[in-house]
């Protein structure tokens, strides 16, 4: 059943100006301190790790924008509220969501602006499957990942392969919606269109804040409720948007939030963008006030010369004639900022440090025997764990510098005789480092003949010392950032201890890869990893600041379906860069030196 | 550990999820007031269009007396009748005040708040930064971090366990 009144409030909100990445969980203290938080596109950081290695990436990033036509009107008294999702088809027919846009209100044609990026790889087929919703619930300040897709209404699917719509001139494809079985039905359900383009890696953006005057009436017992709409204009001759601001009610001289635009919304400073004045309708048919072309260096212009640009309006009679309006756009406000990427903090000098903590529960199986994930086969072929740390120590040794890793065991007996839930790997009483991967590998191979598998599996410990750790330096230096690798088989016994570690630690440079080995079913791991937008809860009441938590299960490396490294580093830079924005810790250039003592190793890129 | 008052900025950033008597969620003007206890008190201005999401961004200054257990943080909201508290959060001194962490540093938190039945009513976000006065960890302690290159700590943890509201005690012991 559709919503009798559609979110208003939701239907008036910005979009696209927050300069955010889609892929951010839901708002929280850091983000919204920092205003900007996220990874910037592309991950770099996997990008670096294999062009280092000569692999050169056989791919491109791709922007994908959606449009729709003649949607299913499923509400009642107003229309449906539509919003897109884009899957992709994995092999096993399995649907992963790649990304989803915002909810347009109250339009059966919509053209979102929310884009989502793929990796257009050139020698495999990606399939992609595009659901459109009509969205049912109020989503008003809820983010669009947080809306649960089985609440709402679906209004019609599509498919296609990547390649058909890169390869087509003008790069846009128009497909007809259909319903789940695969028929179009005696419903015309609509058609939804795809445009793709090359995303430009920048860290360029621009902040501006946008004002108007005298601007026309449209309304019949009130004044106008003015909003602005940005679009960018593409190859193909049409007109893609990038932005919208939020919705001044009533008032013909408005004053808006200022915004901020990435170069890879506007392309580049010349390109011509066009800034529309809306009326805004809760029946979603707003009327077009007028209309500029601007680039933004143009605009740069208006905000240094303090004067207004007059809109014009196009005339329906006389295509070529324009007639010029007396509301003028002004920019109160115009500066550059530089979103910095995780490689520029990286090749400047901070210094990821890696820590790496080993399950030895009973729940692994008697090391003796070869059904155990944690058996030593005297042939020479690596178990589970062993494997587990060569895999993840080829990525985790090229970031970090010095190769001392701070390396645990936990869940194990000792030769002193009782449990314990982070004890040295090394077995040695009072330092923790091993040197290398290859000194974990040893450091492992040593422990469990020491070492009793008892149980149970607890975190807690291991990452309070690793906070602890990562608390301690932060007096020192702000660039270093931890991450503790935490290799296990599965089922966590004390689900809120662990919590509660994770929430103390949430605010410190630090964040927490789980690797899971073997074949035990790790849902509880994905409550950890908050990625459906579930902030973590501590017993006290404490809310973490920021998701720190990355879960990846090796069975799926190993089924081919993601690489070690993507899957490592997927969170990471995000994480990252959310901790150093949030506290506006910036690259270290060559002219500013180092908060922290000189370094006495030569950082090697 | 300082027997001194401190001054605490606390820049009240948003709430989430607000809600008047545990239905509908709050329509506006809501506002933070917070305090150290009853004498030392500031409130934020009303946020007039975020509903029950409002987003505040100001910055409080208010005085912690020494041995302060608990920096309460309330949310209220203006209706016809008056005020009503939408919910409040209590924060122990601890999460933000001694251990290991540097004098000034910025600490982003975000709690629970519980409305006058006890019942969860939405999330509070803010930061806190404790002004002034030294730390348990000064000058010397980063010396000898350099000095033993990449170990900078070793030896017992300061903050474990569960907070029960007490001013963290504790000092890091050096092995060099």
């Amino acid at each position: 059943m559709g919503a009798c009144c559609s979110d208003v409030r939701g239907g008036q909100q910005a979009v696209g100006g927050g300069a955010q990445q889609r892929s951010q969980a839901t708002s929280n203290a850091a983000a919204a301190a920092g205003g900007g938080g996220g990874g910037t596109g592309p991950n770099d950081a996997v990008d670096f790790f294999y062009r280092t290695k000569g692999v050169q990436a056989l791919f491109t990033q791709i922007e994908l924008s959606l449009s729709a036509s003649k949607l299913l009107d499923r509400d009642i008294i107003s229309k449906s509220d539509p919003m897109a999702v884009i899957y992709a088809k994995k092999r096993d027919g399995s649907l992963e969501e790649l990304g989803r846009t915002e909810v347009i209100m109250n339009c059966l044609d919509p053209v979102w602006i929310e884009k989502i990026n793929v990796a257009y790889q050139f020698e495999i087929v990606q399939p992609l499957i595009f659901h459109v919703y009509d969205v049912d619930t109020s989503y008003h300040k809820l983010p669009a990942k947080m809306l649960k897709l089985k609440d709402q209404e679906f209004l019609g699917e599509a498919s296609c392969v990547l390649s058909e719509i890169v390869t087509k001139q003008n790069r846009s494809l128009t497909l007809k919606l259909h319903n789940k079985k695969g028929q179009v039905g005696l419903r015309n359900l609509g058609t939804i269109t795809v445009h793709a383009e090359e995303t430009i890696a920048s860290r360029n953006a621009v902040e501006i804040a946008f004002r108007c005057s005298h601007l026309d009436n449209k309304d019949l017992f009130s004044k106008s409720d003015p909003f602005l709409r940005i679009s960018r204009i593409v190859e193909s001759g049409g007109s893609v948007p990038i932005c919208k601001t939020e919705v001044v009610n009533n008032n013909l001289n408005p004053i808006w939030k200022p915004l901020t635009l990435t170069m890879q919304q506007f392309g580049s400073k010349d390109n011509p963008l066009i800034l529309e004045c809306f009326d805004f309708n809760s029946s979603g048919n707003h009327v077009l006030i007028g209309k500029i072309q601007k680039s933004i260096v143009d605009l740069e212009k208006l905000h240094k010369e303090k004067i207004g640009a007059n809109f014009v309006l196009p005339s329906s009679r006389h295509h070529t004639h324009e007639k010029v309006l007396k509301g003028q756009l002004f920019v109160d406000h115009f500066s550059e900022r530089k979103l910095y990427s995780f490689l520029d903090y990286i090749s400047s000098g901070f210094e990821l440090n890696f820590m790496v903590a080993v399950d030895f529960t009973a729940s692994n199986g008697n090391p003796h025997s070869r059904d155990s994930l944690h058996y030593i086969d005297p042939t020479g072929r690596l178990n589970a764990y062993q494997q587990a740390i060569m895999e993840v120590g080829e990525v985790i040794q090229f970031y970090d510098s010095d190769r001392r890793f701070p390396a645990w065991g936990f869940g194990g007996r000792t030769y002193e005789g009782s449990v314990s839930h982070c004890f040295n790997l090394n077995g040695s009483a009072g330092s923790f480092e091993v040197e290398g991967v290859e000194g974990i590998m040893a450091a492992y191979a040593s422990a469990l003949r020491s070492v009793t598998l008892a149980g149970p599996t607890l975190f807690g410990q291991v990452i309070n010392t690793a906070a602890d750790i990562a608390g301690h330096s932060i007096s020192c230096t702000n660039s270093k950032y931890f991450v503790l690798l935490i290799i296990t088989d599965g089922v966590l016994t004390d689900l809120e201890e662990t919590k509660n570690a994770l929430v103390r630690a949430s605010d410190l440079p630090l964040s927490v890869l789980i690797v899971g080995v073997g074949g035990a079913d790790f849902k509880q791991m994905e409550i950890l990893d908050a990625d459906n937008g579930e902030r973590l809860e501590s017993s006290t009441g404490r809310i973490a600041t920021r998701d720190i938590v990355q879960f990846v299960p090796m069975r799926e490396v190993h089924g081919g379906q993601i690489s070690i490294v993507q899957a490592l580093l997927e969170e990471l830079p995000g994480q990252f860069l959310t901790y150093m924005r949030t506290r506006d810790i910036k690259p270290q250039t060559a002219t500013t030196p180092a908060s922290a003592p000189p370094q006495d190793h030569p950082y090697v890129v | 550990m300082a027997t001194t008052s401190r001054a605490l900025e606390v820049t009240i950033i948003s709430g989430e999820g607000l809600r008047v008597d545990r239905r509908r969620p709050v329509k506006k003007n809501a506002f933070v007031v917070v305090r150290t206890n009853s004498q030392n008190s500031r409130s934020t201005k009303a946020d007039f269009d975020g509903g029950s999401f409002p987003v505040w961004n100001e910055k409080l200054v208010v005085d912690m007396p020494a041995h302060t257990r608990f920096l309460t943080v309330e949310v209220r909201c203006k209706v016809n009748s008056g005020v009503k508290v939408v919910g409040t959060a209590k924060i122990p001194a601890s999460d933000f005040v001694g251990g290991y962490f540097p004098p000034n540093y910025l600490h982003f938190l975000s709690y629970r708040l519980r409305d006058s039945g006890g019942e969860r009513n939405g999330i509070i976000n803010l930061s806190v930064r404790v002004k002034g006065t030294e730390n348990v960890i000064g000058a010397a302690t980063c010396a000898a971090a350099a000095a033993s290159s990449s170990r900078p700590w070793v030896g017992g943890s300061t903050v474990v366990g569960k907070v029960s509201g007490g001013i963290v005690t504790g000092v890091p012991v050096w092995m060099a």
